[in-house]
């Protein structure tokens, strides 16, 4: 079978395949404590501080009531928390701990492949994630199909890009500890000021450029606005900040994982 | 693309693998130092060497997974195939069972392998038939749904050689093989990879034991910080670098002790620390010698490959042993 063909390695879309399919058995294989969360996450905020913080709230943010305005935010904090999550530790745990990288790359994948694969899995898990909010948003009455159905699309842009900046991250942590300083000092803060639980409108001038500047922000604006259907020309700025930002963070995070995995 | 490997072993002397002149520096450490060797298809090369002696990192370059240092004219060449460029395609013909067991602990034994044989688009039928059979050949079938963590150290050595072998290779590349396992497990092994290579599977082996060498290897390259000491066939290299009988005594209390002087000329003394060793052509004159050591106990043996190896990489324990 080879003789007549000795180099028949697969080509570049079945190599990215195999690593995505990698990640997907192994997280499928316990289905149901992995798979439950995302739904029983999103209905434990809506009751807590939706209906019960929310109850207070009666000005409207963005022109939408509180509930709905959180709900839409929820949708991609979702996205970042889970991809987030899979590329520091998960990623460093396979890279340190279980050297399931070491295993992978003695079979035809490339460096570049593995860190692709692995950015595109934590953008399927994005997309779960958004679907497991959206769930819940729709049977709370919350927002309406079939309008946020595009919402797990931007749910899949979002596990990309932070995957991409996680990697790169991880690319140059040494200890498993270090990524607490990340996720406090970074992710938990975007999910405060980013335009999920308050407008970025209602920041101060100085504050609000640096909401500007970190991804979460585009990506609220881009699922919320899609889920309400009121389009505007700046959601291709939005949108247009998200591709540069997977391209570039994931071109770094694969050159520098590339000199991690590869003497 | 003429010089490539066209699938067919048409020429017998044909090279598999041919490293020139290659080197590997980390800083100012020279890890592989101008080495060079050729592997024939149908063999079975071991790299020989003390903990940090390169072999690992001369493996690794093999296969692309470490590079060689760049701006001078060395070359490696598998199957034709340069692993700076063509990395895939020597992964491809190639079976890897890297140092470490690096099983996926979250899958069982089959789905590990079944999830490895997508990386090299085997279709799921024929994979699953060539998994029974491999586990067949290392004997391990009645683990095929066993979790990997309920497997022994050997089991999941096998298993690691099991997924190596999933495409067919023809190199089959290991490092240190059967470290730390015990007598059975390594018996096993090497009787396995004798059966490769009796099927023409070419073989390249690091390890630190010398009695596994002898066991497998068609050719031996001892190494040591980086650098070549001595290569050829197991059983020439014992013959022409080392006395046919060594005789083993343990000092204690500082007796006995012996005059060099007192030696017939042809008797060599060893003497380290503890130890000291005796080295001769002939028994008899070890035999001589161990009478004159009246009641102190003594071990008269046949040199090993051992020897050589200590000889030629000197006994004193380097900074990374």
């Amino acid at each position: 079978m080879r003789s007549s063909d000795p180099i028949a390695y697969p080509r570049l879309s079945r190599r990215l395949f195999s690593v995505w399919y990698r990640h997907m058995r192994v997280y499928t294989r316990n289905l149901l404590s992995n798979g439950l969360p995302p739904f029983l996450e999103p209905v434990l905020f809506l009751l807590g501080v939706g209906l019960g913080l929310g109850r207070y709230i009666s000005a409207t943010m963005d022109g939408l009531p509180y509930i709905e305005f959180l709900g839409t935010g929820l949708l991609v904090t979702a996205a970042m928390y889970t991809s987030a999550f899979e590329c520091t530790f998960g990623t460093f745990i396979r890279l340190e701990f279980q050297k399931v990288y070491d295993g992978m790359l003695a079979a035809p994948i490339t460096v570049n492949n593995l860190v692709i694969g692995e950015i595109l899995w934590a953008g399927t898990k994005g997309f779960f994630f958004s679907f497991a909010v959206l769930c819940v948003l729709t049977v709370f009455r919350i927002i309406q199909l079939p309008e946020g159905l595009l919402a797990p699309f931007v749910g899949f842009l979002t596990g990309m890009m932070f995957a991409t900046m996680s990697l790169l991250v991880t690319s140059f942590v040494k200890t498993i500890n270090h990524f607490n300083f990340y996720l406090t000092g970074f992710i938990s803060p975007m999910f405060f000021f980013s335009g999920v639980v308050f407008p970025v409108s209602s920041l101060p001038p100085s504050v609000r450029i640096v909401a500007e500047i970190v991804p979460l922000t585009h990506a609220v604006r881009l699922v919320r606005a899609l889920c309400t259907s009121r389009y505007e020309l700046s959601l291709m700025g939005d949108l247009a900040y998200i591709a540069v930002f997977i391209v570039v963070v994931g071109a770094l995070a694969v050159r520098r994982l590339r000199g991690r995995l590869v003497d | 693309m003429s010089g490539r490997w066209d699938g067919s072993f048409g020429d017998s002397n044909m090279k598999v693998i041919k490293v020139q002149n290659i080197s590997k520096s980390f800083g100012k450490l020279c890890a592989v130092c101008d080495l060079s060797f050729e592997v024939e298809a149908g063999t079975c090369f071991g790299l020989l060497g003390p903990n940090g002696a390169g072999k690992t990192t001369m493996m690794k370059m093999v296969y692309g997974r470490s590079t060689r240092d760049e701006g001078r004219d060395g070359t490696i060449d598998i199957f034709g195939y340069d692993p700076a460029r063509d990395e895939l395609a020597i992964k491809y013909l190639s079976g890897v069972v890297p140092q470490e067991n690096n099983l996926d602990d979250e899958l069982n034994v089959i789905q590990n392998l079944m999830i490895y044989s997508k990386f090299y688009g085997l279709p799921a039928k024929l994979a699953r038939e060539r998994i029974e059979a491999l586990l067949g050949f290392l004997e391990l079938s009645e683990k095929i749904e066993a979790k990997i963590k309920e497997l022994s150290g050997g089991m999941q050595r096998r298993l690691v050689i099991a997924r190596a072998l999933l495409n067919d290779p023809r190199l089959l590349i290991l490092d240190e093989p059967t470290t730390g396992l015990d007598p059975q497990v390594r018996h096993l092994i090497w009787d396995k990879l004798r059966q490769l290579r009796a099927q023409g599977t070419t073989i390249l082996v690091t390890t630190h034991y010398m009695d596994e060498a002898f066991q497998i290897c068609d050719r031996v390259l001892i190494m040591d910080k980086g650098r070549k000491v001595l290569e050829d066939n197991p059983r020439r290299l014992l013959a022409e670098n080392i006395e046919a009988y060594v005789l083993e005594v343990t000092v204690t209390d500082g007796a006995p002790t012996i005059r060099e002087a007192d030696l017939p000329e042809s008797v060599r003394l060893d003497r380290t620390a503890g130890t000291l060793r005796f080295y001769a052509g002939n028994i008899e004159e070890l035999k001589g010698v161990a009478d004159g050591l009246a009641d102190h106990p003594y071990y008269l043996r046949q040199s090993t490959l051992e020897d050589v190896f200590l000889k030629a990489t000197g006994r004193v324990l380097n900074e990374k042993q």
